[in-house]
């Protein structure tokens, strides 16, 4: 999994930057992020999860204590590399950005 | 009851790999929730789009994770392989196709054998799969049996099941979930003004356990509405709900008529209820639990898991047996416990195994033809490989190289076969989804894909191997110098190969003609009735308002009256049942018979209430004695009755005249004051159950003795049926405006119905038989063309020295039809050896029946011999020179 990473993976990284989540709630985020513009359907979201997770990416962690308790829902976080991951993205990100602004100006 | 449209996405996850389900099913479901809720609360009922773009996700992700198993699983067999060689099979893929592109006449033929050879199995098997095989649609379907009484007392392996009995087995049970039983009916229902029969299922309150199903709108019934006074409920099925209601989810709570009663609809079934039949609605069953009348319902259980059937049995009949204190009658009558598969489709298992055995020997065939083709190509290519021997190719890589063709060839014949067996089952498959129950379907599944899969790697193999084995070692033994004595070694192979299709395809002709014979007999047998213009449908009083006897009888004497008015109704009958309608069983003591032995089955007679008009409307001609007059049955004291043949056999024997005999009703003694009834009549035997079934003794009682509710009506006619019908249902409004006609069958379409697996059957192994004679008859040509070419140098030289083409013709033939003359005696000996199991299929004719063993034998050697006549016939014209120069 080298860079840059597919759209749907950088969401999902980034949707889960705050705090663990479950994947409708990673659904919901995402649509958040990309103003309803990538709606990630249930086996698509899933089979991304597992890539992630295979990349050592995220992992499957607990609940929450704050969530409502459904043992059938799977939370995932950030691990460290996932989050170095996902500034290294950005960062590279950026910097297209900036070439791009300078290329028009 | 799990969320609406949840087992909807559960049967979608199915597609998934197993892992990824097992890794994420839970958590797919649970965010399937979630998401429904958000659609529902934004946009209401989640619709077609909704499932559409859930379809699309899942359909995607399965076909991607598919794949990456596939890829990884090969990925790791190449690995041990070594990906060097991985590039080698490629590499042998492009020449192999390189290869048949050059020889496209060989490459056609055997794409073609194939593709014909694979249909054949790719039909066969999508009947047999879906018969056998496949699943039931229901939750858990190996826990699912059908549930009945037996009673070989009375001759009937199956009674049904009586209600008090369904009763005390389902409270007293350990081994069943759950068990229901159920009953068909029907009732007239008045919608716009227009009366319509309406489909009923008559099912306990538990019946959705059992079967696992969850209403699709509102709930099931309450035990209290299933019993004999109870609030009248229905549960409409989606197809009734959609045409009346126009799925208006408001239905519920409205009230429907049947039959004048008002009923409340408290449900609307789920569509898969469809699969236990197609009823428009279900009412409940409503069982009086102090009922001992009659063994009238179905039964179905769930047994718990890791219960057997075996198990099952004997903790029912411990139940049943313990009763019979109480219920003597439990002494006769037991229980039966039968997987729901076996009860209703074991009788096909037999015939199902024929044709899958006679589909595998055409492709067996087909094989051997097409191992024969390669021989003789390998032959050709003799060189080619000794070349590339030579130049230090290993023997493995030829052999690869040549099994190679064989897959690749394989492959193309059996995508086309798979395709055509697939479209040309329709045929099969349609018709005969109305003789099974609703639970059996056809559609397409995995196993059928792996079936065909298994079949072509495996007929590749077995038409590619051997050529290519003797091929490279061929190559090693010097193909450049000398080829004439592995030449005749493989020759005789090849004559091997030949007798063994000639021996085989004997074997599909015998079978296929004695089947054939054997329908044909029972498609002429006599079934004691006429058929041809007779047309029979069915009638039901509504009990509101014909009360009483005297009011169904009124009712039918002016109904046959206004019937018989018809200009082309030349008789017309009402009766309890026409012939291949149903049984309805009785049981009879004839007065002065010597007692039955302890061990002498008492057999179940069916009882038949009729029309005076009843034996002229359907032919049943009368033996001895007479047929019911007007007075019949009117006097209460002198009641009168007419008896079939077996009848008299098995309860008249110790008479010498059985018209004047007196029977009773029943199976204990009567009592002193019983009036019997007095038989005035014999009639000839009518095969009410088939052609094809045994026959049971009969009675028939007049009308007027036993006026019915609900009647089948046989009409004897001229001309068309169907403006016929539109009078016939005036007549009928005219008379009761809210009675409908139903269940118009012609009698004729009955009895081939009722022969229609049969037919089928004895069709399908005719013309599997056909196409093996002509895939062997093929065989023989080629290998006699293929032979007399190799000895054409010898032939033509001793033509060229003046011998005689007659006498070259001769000997080619003499050559051909020995390999002939083996494998068809081979062949006969073979089916001889498997009669007793063809005999299973046959109903009138002998699985030795002489006559067909000599038919089939000598189709099979003319044929043979033309095939042999026309290369000889070539060989004797061979000139001298021409055949010098070849070499």
């Amino acid at each position: 999994m080298r860079t840059p990473l597919k759209t749907q993976y950088f969401q999902i990284l980034l949707a889960l930057s705050d705090r663990a989540l479950h994947g409708y709630a990673i659904q919901r985020a995402v649509l958040d992020q990309t103003d309803d513009g990538l709606k990630l359907w249930p086996a698509t979201l899933y089979r991304s999860l597992t890539r992630l997770e295979e990349g050592g990416l995220i992992e499957q962690v607990a609940p929450p204590e704050d969530e409502p308790d459904d043992e059938r829902r799977q939370y995932y976080a950030l691990t460290g590399e996932g989050r170095e991951r996902l500034n290294a993205e950005a960062e590279l990100m950026t910097r297209w950005v900036q070439a791009a602004r300078e290329a028009r100006s | 009851m799990p969320a609406p449209g949840l087992r909807r996405y559960r049967s979608l996850l199915r597609l998934l790999p197993p892992a990824f389900r097992r890794a994420h099913g839970q958590a797919l479901e649970r965010m399937y929730l979630d998401m429904r809720a958000e659609w529902e609360e934004e946009r209401g009922e989640p619709g077609a789009a909704f499932w559409f773009a859930l379809t699309a996700d899942t359909g995607r992700v399965a076909a991607v994770e598919w794949l990456a198993l596939l890829g990884r699983t090969a990925r790791s067999a190449a690995a041990a392989a070594g990906e060097e060689r991985m590039s080698e099979i490629i590499g042998d893929v492009r020449y192999a196709a390189r290869q048949l592109v050059r020889q496209p006449l060989y490459s056609t033929v055997v794409v073609l054998l194939m593709a014909l050879a694979i249909a054949g199995n790719a039909a066969v098997f999508r009947v047999f799969n879906g018969l056998f095989l496949k699943p039931l649609p229901f939750e858990a379907p190996e826990q699912l049996v059908d549930l009945d009484e037996t009673a070989p007392a009375w001759d009937l392996e199956f009674l049904s099941i009586m209600y008090r009995d369904f009763v005390s087995w389902r409270a007293e049970n350990s081994t069943f979930e759950s068990m229901g039983l159920y009953d068909e009916g029907g009732g007239n229902f008045v919608g716009d003004g227009s009366a319509r029969r309406v489909t009923i299922l008559l099912a306990t309150h538990d019946l959705d356990d059992v079967l696992g199903l969850t209403p699709g709108l509102g709930r099931f019934f309450d035990p209290a509405e299933d019993v004999p006074d109870g609030p009248r409920a229905t549960l409409l099925s989606e197809g009734f709900w959609q045409q009346e209601f126009g799925g208006d989810p408001n239905v519920l709570g409205r009230t429907i008529s049947i039959d004048g009663f008002p009923i409340e609809v408290v449900g609307v079934l789920p569509p898969e209820a469809r699969y236990f039949g197609e009823y428009d609605m279900w009412l409940p069953l409503r069982g009086n639990p102090d009922d001992s009348g009659s063994w009238s319902y179905n039964g179905v259980g769930r047994l718990r898991p890791d219960v057997t059937p075996e198990q099952a049995l004997a903790d029912l009949t411990s139940i049943h047996k313990a009763l019979i204190d109480e219920r003597p009658v439990n002494e006769i009558s037991s229980p039966v416990v039968t997987p729901l598969r076996d009860r209703f489709l074991g009788e096909y298992r037999l015939g199902g195994g024929f044709l899958l055995g006679a589909v595998g020997i055409v492709l067996l065939i087909a094989c051997a033809n097409i191992a024969g083709l390669m021989s003789v190509r390998a032959m050709a290519r003799g060189q080619e490989m000794g070349i590339r021997r030579a130049m230090g190719a290993p023997r493995g890589r030829i052999v690869r190289q040549l099994l190679t063709e064989s897959f690749v060839l394989a492959g193309i014949g059996a995508a086309l076969g798979a395709g055509l067996g697939y479209w040309g089952s329709q045929f099969l498959v349609q018709p005969l989804a109305d003789q099974f129950p609703a639970f059996v379907t056809f559609d397409l599944d995995l196993r059928f894909f792996l079936f065909t899969v298994a079949i072509t790697v495996g007929a590749a193999v077995a038409f590619g191997l051997s050529p290519a084995l003797r091929a490279a070692r061929t190559s090693e033994a010097g193909a450049l110098s000398n080829r004439s004595t592995t030449g005749r070694r493989r020759r005789r192979a090849v004559g091997m190969l030949v007798a063994g299709e000639v021996a085989l395809a004997l074997v599909l002709l015998v079978v296929g003609g004695l089947s054939s014979l054997d329908v044909r007999q029972l498609g002429r047998a006599d079934p004691g009735f006429d058929t041809e213009g007779v047309v029979s449908y069915r009638l039901n009083l509504p009990g509101q308002r014909y009360e009483n006897g005297e009011a169904r009888l009124a009712f039918a004497e002016r109904y046959l009256e206004a019937l018989e008015a018809l200009p082309d109704v030349e008789a017309a009958a009402v009766g309890s049942s026409v012939p291949l309608s149903g049984h309805w069983g009785w049981f009879f003591m004839a007065e002065g018979a010597p007692p039955r032995a302890e061990d002498e089955a008492n057999p179940v007679v069916l009882h038949r209430v009729v029309s005076t008009g009843y034996f002229d409307a359907l032919g049943v001609q009368l033996q001895a004695g007479r047929i019911f007059d007007d007075f019949d049955g009117r006097d209460e004291d002198a009641p009168v009755v007419i008896v079939n043949e077996t009848f008299v056999r098995t309860h008249l024997s110790h008479l010498d005249d059985p018209v004047g005999a007196i029977i009773h009703p029943g199976t204990g003694t009567p009592g002193d004051d019983a009036v019997g009834w007095t038989v005035v009549g014999v009639t000839r035997d009518v095969k009410h159950y088939g052609v094809d079934e045994e026959m049971r003794p009969g009675v028939y009682q007049p009308l007027a003795q036993n006026p019915l509710g609900g009647f089948h009506v046989a009409l004897r006619a001229r001309g068309d049926i169907a403006p016929l019908m539109a009078r016939v249902r005036d007549v009928t409004a005219g008379l009761d405006v809210e009675l409908p006609v139903h269940e118009v069958t012609p009698l004729e379409t009955r009895l081939r119905d009722s022969l229609f697996a049969r037919r089928a059957i004895s069709w399908l192994i005719t013309i599997f038989s056909t196409v093996a004679l002509l895939m062997a008859v093929a065989g023989i040509y080629g290998v006699i063309s293929y032979s007399v070419g190799q000895r054409r140098q010898e032939i033509s030289i001793r033509m060229a020295m003046g011998a005689e083409g007659g006498k070259v013709v001769r000997e080619v033939i003499v050559q051909g039809m020995k390999l002939v003359v083996a494998g068809a005696a081979l062949g006969v000996v073979l089916s001889l050896a498997g009669a007793r199991v063809v005999s299973g299929i046959l109903v009138g004719v002998s699985a030795t029946e002489p006559w067909i063993y000599l038919a089939v034998t000598a189709l099979l050697l003319g044929v043979a011999f033309v095939a042999n006549y026309v290369p000889a016939r070539r060989a004797a014209g061979l000139h001298p020179m021409g055949a010098l120069r070849g070499e």
